[in-house]
C-alpha cells in the first residue's frame, strides 16, 4: 500500500449526455489497492453497495420528474457524489456535485432538466457497474 | 473515557478505536475498509441515530462523522453526543464537503473538535485522525496533569490568580477555596482586600501600588479574616506579565494558606527567643535586642542602659516553699517588671524594619537571663538617672508582697545600671559591669540600685561563685581535712593533731584563707564545722584501726557553732558513730570566739567537758581576754599565736610575751602549744622558755590521712628529722624512763 495517490484526472467537461461506458481506471485502481488480492472481494462489497444505492436513489429522483423537491435532490447528489467519485462514476459524480451546488446556491434555471439529466447519468453508471459486476 | 488508547507497557498506543458514521453504504465501507487497512479500529454506523445509541456506555478514542445525513445530520448528531457526559472533550472529526464553508462553521458550533473534506484519498484522513487523536492524547494529558495540580494546590492550600490590567482579577476555583469561598462566587480584587483588616490592607495597598509602579515581584504575607471569622495567613506570590511589546499588563500568580506553617514558625521562634516560665524575652532575645540597641546607639550617637536585676535571697524562697513557688515568684516578678518599662513582646531576630529613626524604641523590654536574674533594656537614656528612675520603679514593684503558696511573700531586688558607651561599648561589657554594679548592690545590704563605676569593678561576683561553689562543696565530697602533727620536742612524740580544712576544688587545692572567711560570713561555716568535726571522728577511728591511733584530733570551733543548741548532742553523736572515745575530738576556740558571747558559749564548754571534751584557745594573745574569765572556762590548752613565735630570737618583746603566757598556762594549770614553728631556733627558744609541745612546718606541714601515717612511719619513729637532735637528747638523758613511742603504739 502506498500513500501516493495517482494523479486525478481532471472533471470531464460538460458534455452531451454520452454515456460512458466504464469506471474510471484509477478509481477502480484505489479501489484494487484496499484488497491487493482480492481476498476480502472489496470491489465486488462496493460496487454492489453502490448498485444497489444507485437503484434506491434512481427511484428517488425519478419521483422527483414532476414536481421536483430540492431538498430531496440535495441529498441524493451529496450521497451520490462522493460514492460515485469513489468507484470511478466520475460523470455522475460530476454531474450531482454541479447539481449540488446549484441547488445550494439556488443557481439552478431547469430543475427538471436537470433531473432528467441526473437520471440519464444514474442509468448510465447502473449499466457501468452492471457491467463490471456482471460483465 | 474508559477506553480511551492507552498506553500498552511496551510505551506504544494500541489501536485507536473510531466511530464512523455515514449514511452512505458505500462511503461507509470504503472508508472502513481504507481506514482499517490503516491501523483504525473501526465501529460503523449507518446514521446518527445509531450512532449515538452505540456511544451509550462506550467511547471510541474518535468518531468520524458525515456532515449530512438523512434524519439526524452530522451536525445534530455532534451536538448531542457533546451533550453526553463523558463525551465532551470526544474528538469529533466532521466529513464536509469541498467548497461547503457553511457545513465548516456549522461543524464547529455543534462541538465539532475538527473538519476534512470528504476524499478518497485516505492516507491524508487517517493522517488527520492520527493528528487529532495525538492532540487529544496530549489534552487529556494536559487535563490529568491540571487535575493534578488542582489537587495538589488544594492539598497545598495553594490557588493561582491572574490580574490584568482594566480586566481586574481571575481567580482559579482552589485559590478561591484558600479564601474560604466556593467555586462559583465572584472574587474581585476589591472584595479579596476587604477581607484584610484595615491597616493591614493599607500596608498591603501600599505594597502593591510600588511593586506595580515598579513591575516587580510580589512576594509576601496578608493576614485574612475569612467571611467566617477565622483568621488565616495567606501568602501571595506574583510576577508581572509583560505583553509583546514588552509593556506589563498584569500579573500571574499564586496565593497560599500558610497559617499553619507560620504558626509553626512563630512558635519556634518563640521558644527559640522567649523564656517560658515567664514568657519574657530569654537571653538570647535580649543579647539580640541589646545588640541591635546598641548599633542604633552608635549609629545616631545616643546612650542606652542595661539594668541587671537580681532577686535578694530567691534561694530562701525556694529552700521555704520548694520550687514551684519557686517559679511562681518568678512569673509574678516577671508581670511587675514588664510593667516597668515599656515592653514590647514582638519577637525579633530579622533586621530593624526601616520604620522610621525611633524604630529602636521597640527593642525596650525585660527579660530573664536565667535564674532569678531578669534585665531590663532601655534603648535610648539621655543620663543615669533615666535608668535610675526604672530602677527606682523595679524596686517600688517588688515592695508589694507577693502571694506565693498562700502566703504572703517579701522580695527586693538588686539593681546593677550600666551606659553605653560610657560603661562599656559592647554587649558583653555592658552585662558584666552592670553585673558588678548590681553585686555592689547586694555586698552593701541588697534592695537597692547602683550605677557602674570603675572603682566597683573586681568585686563581688568571684564571691559569690564561691560562696555557690562552696555550698556544693560537701555534697561532693571536694573538702578535706589535712592533719599537723603536734609534737612534744622532749621526747620526740606526736600529741595529736590539728585538722584544717582544705578544699578541692576543680583539681585545685584552695586555701583555708580564700574560703574561710566567706563560710563565716555566709553562715556557711556551720555545715562546713560540722562535717568537719564528723569526718575528724571518723578518720580517728580510721588510724585507731592502723596505727592505735589514741591522740585527739583538734577542730577549729567557731563562735557561729555556739548558736546551735544541739552542738554537743551532735559531737557526741559524731564519736559515738565513728565508735571512738570522746576525748578523741579537741576543740580549738579563739579568744574572740570565746568573748564574744560568754553566757552563751560558758555552758556549751563546761557540758564538752563533762563528756570528755578538751577546749583549746587558739591564737592566743592575738585578742584581748578577759583574764578573769579565764580562770573559770574549762579550758585545758592555750596555743601561742604563730605571729609571737614568728619573731623570737629577733624582738625581746615576743619572748616576754611568749613567757608570759607560759607563766600564766602554769598558773592556771593550763597546757601551752606553739604554733607556727619553722626553725630551730625557734624550737630552741620555745623549749628553753618551757614551751616543749610546738607545731609547725619545723616538724610538717598538715598533711593528708594517709601521709601523716607515712610521716609517722618514716620520718618520726625512725628520728631522722633534724630537729630530733638537741631537745631530745637532752630530755633523753634527763628523763630515763621516757617511751619513744609515747601513747603511739609501735606500728609495725
Amino acid at each position: 500500500m502506498t500513500d501516493r495517490q495517482p494523479p486525478q484526472p481532471p472533471p470531464g467537461p460538460l458534455q452531451p449526455p454520452v454515456p460512458p461506458q466504464t469506471l474510471d481506471a484509477a478509481a477502480l485502481a484505489r479501489l484494487r489497492e484496499l484488497d491487493p488480492d482480492g481476498r476480502h472481494g472489496v470491489l465486488q462489497r462496493v460496487l454492489t453497495a453502490y448498485e444497489i444505492s444507485l437503484v434506491r436513489m434512481h427511484a428517488q429522483v425519478a419521483a422527483q420528474l414532476d414536481a421536483p423537491d430540492a431538498e430531496v435532490l440535495k441529498s441524493v447528489t451529496h450521497t451520490l457524489k462522493s460514492s460515485s467519485a469513489a468507484v470511478g462514476a466520475l460523470s455522475l459524480a460530476q454531474c450531482c456535485s454541479e447539481l449540488e451546488r446549484g441547488l445550494r446556491e439556488g443557481t439552478v434555471v431547469d430543475l427538471r432538466a436537470e433531473v432528467r439529466r441526473l437520471l440519464a447519468e444514474t442509468e448510465t453508471a447502473q449499466s457501468a457497474v452492471e457491467a463490471m459486476l456482471h460483465p | 473515557m474508559t477506553s480511551t488508547f492507552s498506553f500498552a507497557k511496551s510505551g506504544t498506543p494500541a489501536r485507536a478505536q473510531v466511530l464512523l458514521v455515514d449514511d452512505d453504504e458505500v462511503n461507509l465501507l470504503l472508508t472502513a475498509l481504507a481506514l482499517r487497512d490503516r491501523g483504525f479500529d473501526i465501529f460503523e454506523a449507518a446514521s446518527g441515530e445509531r450512532a449515538l445509541e452505540m456511544l451509550v456506555g462506550w467511547t471510541p478514542d474518535l468518531v468520524l462523522l458525515d456532515a449530512l445525513m438523512p434524519g439526524l445530520d452530522g451536525f445534530s448528531t455532534c451536538r448531542a453526543l457533546r451533550r453526553v457526559v463523558g463525551l465532551q472533550n470526544l474528538p469529533v472529526l466532521m466529513l464536509t464537503g469541498l467548497d461547503d464553508d457553511a457545513s465548516i462553521n456549522r461543524a464547529f458550533s455543534a462541538g465539532a473538535t475538527e473538519f476534512f473534506v470528504k476524499t478518497t484519498q485516505w492516507s491524508l484522513l487517517a493522517w488527520r485522525m492520527q493528528y487529532m487523536l495525538r492532540a487529544a492524547r496530549n489534552l487529556a494529558e494536559l487535563e490529568r496533569s491540571k487535575s493534578k495540580l488542582a489537587r495538589a494546590q488544594d492539598l497545598a492550600r495553594m490557588g493561582s490568580f491572574d490580574w490584568r490590567r482594566g480586566q481586574g482579577m481571575a481567580v482559579s476555583a482552589e485559590a478561591l477555596r484558600v479564601f474560604g469561598l466556593g467555586p462559583k462566587d465572584h472574587a474581585t480584587m476589591r472584595t479579596l482586600l476587604r477581607m484584610l483588616p484595615l491597616d493591614d490592607r493599607r500596608s498591603l495597598l501600599r505594597l502593591l501600588r510600588e511593586r506595580l509602579r515598579s513591575s516587580s515581584g510580589v512576594d509576601t504575607d496578608a493576614p485574612i479574616v475569612l467571611l467566617d471569622g477565622k483568621r488565616r495567613i495567606l501568602h501571595v506570590e506574583a510576577e508581572p506579565e509583560y505583553n509583546e511589546h514588552g509593556h506589563s499588563i498584569g500579573y500571574t500568580g499564586i496565593v497560599q494558606d500558610v497559617t499553619d506553617r507560620r504558626e509553626d514558625e512563630y512558635r519556634i521562634r518563640h521558644l527559640a527567643n522567649f523564656d517560658t516560665l515567664t514568657g519574657l524575652p530569654n537571653r538570647h532575645q535580649v543579647i539580640w535586642r541589646a545588640q541591635r540597641a546598641l548599633e542604633q546607639a552608635r549609629r545616631l550617637g545616643h546612650q542606652f542602659a542595661l539594668l541587671l536585676i537580681d532577686l535578694d535571697r530567691f534561694k530562701d524562697v525556694n529552700d521555704a516553699y520548694g520550687h514551684s513557688a519557686g517559679d511562681e515568684l518568678l512569673m509574678e516578678v516577671g508581670r511587675r517588671l514588664r510593667a516597668c518599662v515599656r515592653h514590647s513582646d514582638q519577637v525579633m531576630d530579622g533586621a530593624l524594619e526601616t520604620a522610621g529613626p525611633r524604630s529602636h524604641r521597640s527593642l525596650e523590654a525585660v527579660g530573664r537571663l536565667g535564674g532569678d536574674e531578669f534585665v531590663a533594656l532601655l534603648p535610648e537614656v539621655a543620663a543615669d538617672e533615666d535608668a535610675e528612675r526604672v530602677a527606682q520603679r523595679v524596686l517600688d514593684v517588688m515592695r508589694e508582697p507577693i502571694i506565693v503558696d498562700g502566703q504572703e511573700c517579701f522580695v527586693t531586688a538588686s539593681v546593677g545600671v550600666a551606659l553605653y558607651p560610657r560603661d562599656g561599648t559592647t554587649v558583653v561589657d555592658l552585662l558584666r559591669n552592670s553585673d558588678v554594679a548590681m553585686y555592689s548592690v547586694k555586698n552593701q545590704g541588697r534592695n537597692n540600685s547602683a550605677v557602674y563605676g570603675p572603682h566597683l569593678a573586681g568585686r563581688g561576683r568571684e564571691k559569690l561563685e564561691l560562696e555557690s561553689a562552696l555550698h556544693k562543696a560537701i555534697e561532693r565530697n571536694e573538702l578535706v581535712l589535712h592533719y599537723q602533727p603536734v609534737i612534744d620536742v622532749r621526747v620526740g612524740r606526736m600529741l595529736g593533731v590539728e585538722a584544717l580544712m582544705r578544699w578541692q576544688r576543680d583539681g585545685k587545692l584552695v586555701p583555708p584563707g580564700d574560703f574561710i572567711p566567706l563560710a563565716e560570713e555566709t553562715g556557711l561555716i556551720v555545715p562546713l564545722s560540722e562535717w568537719a568535726l564528723r569526718e575528724a571522728a571518723r578518720q580517728a577511728k580510721v588510724w585507731q584501726q592502723a596505727f592505735g591511733f589514741a591522740e585527739s584530733i583538734a577542730v577549729n570551733l567557731p563562735s557561729r557553732m555556739f548558736e546551735r543548741s544541739d552542738l554537743v548532742e551532735n559531737i557526741h553523736d559524731y564519736v559515738t558513730q565513728a565508735g571512738v572515745p570522746h576525748r578523741v575530738i579537741k576543740l580549738e576556740i579563739t579568744e574572740r570566739t570565746l568573748m564574744k558571747d560568754l553566757q552563751q558559749v560558758i555552758p556549751s564548754l563546761h557540758r564538752l567537758n563533762e563528756i570528755g571534751i578538751e577546749i583549746s584557745i587558739d591564737d592566743f594573745g592575738t585578742d584581748y581576754s578577759s583574764l578573769a574569765y579565764l580562770t573559770m572556762l574549762p579550758i585545758s590548752e592555750l596555743k601561742i599565736d604563730r605571729s609571737f613565735v614568728k619573731d623570737l630570737g629577733i624582738t625581746p618583746q615576743s619572748a616576754a610575751v611568749v613567757n608570759a603566757i607560759i607563766a600564766l598556762a602554769r598558773a592556771l594549770g593550763l597546757r601551752v602549744v606553739a604554733e607556727g614553728v619553722e626553725t630551730l631556733r625557734q624550737m630552741d627558744s620555745l623549749h628553753k622558755l618551757g614551751c616543749n609541745v610546738m607545731q609547725g612546718f619545723l616538724f610538717s606541714k598538715a598533711l593528708p590521712a594517709d601521709e601523716l601515717q607515712r610521716w609517722l612511719e618514716n620520718t618520726l619513729l625512725p628520728r631522722k628529722a633534724p630537729w630530733l637532735g638537741p631537745a631530745v637528747e637532752a630530755e633523753h638523758a634527763a628523763l630515763p624512763n621516757s617511751d619513744a613511742n609515747g601513747g603511739s603504739r609501735q606500728v609495725s
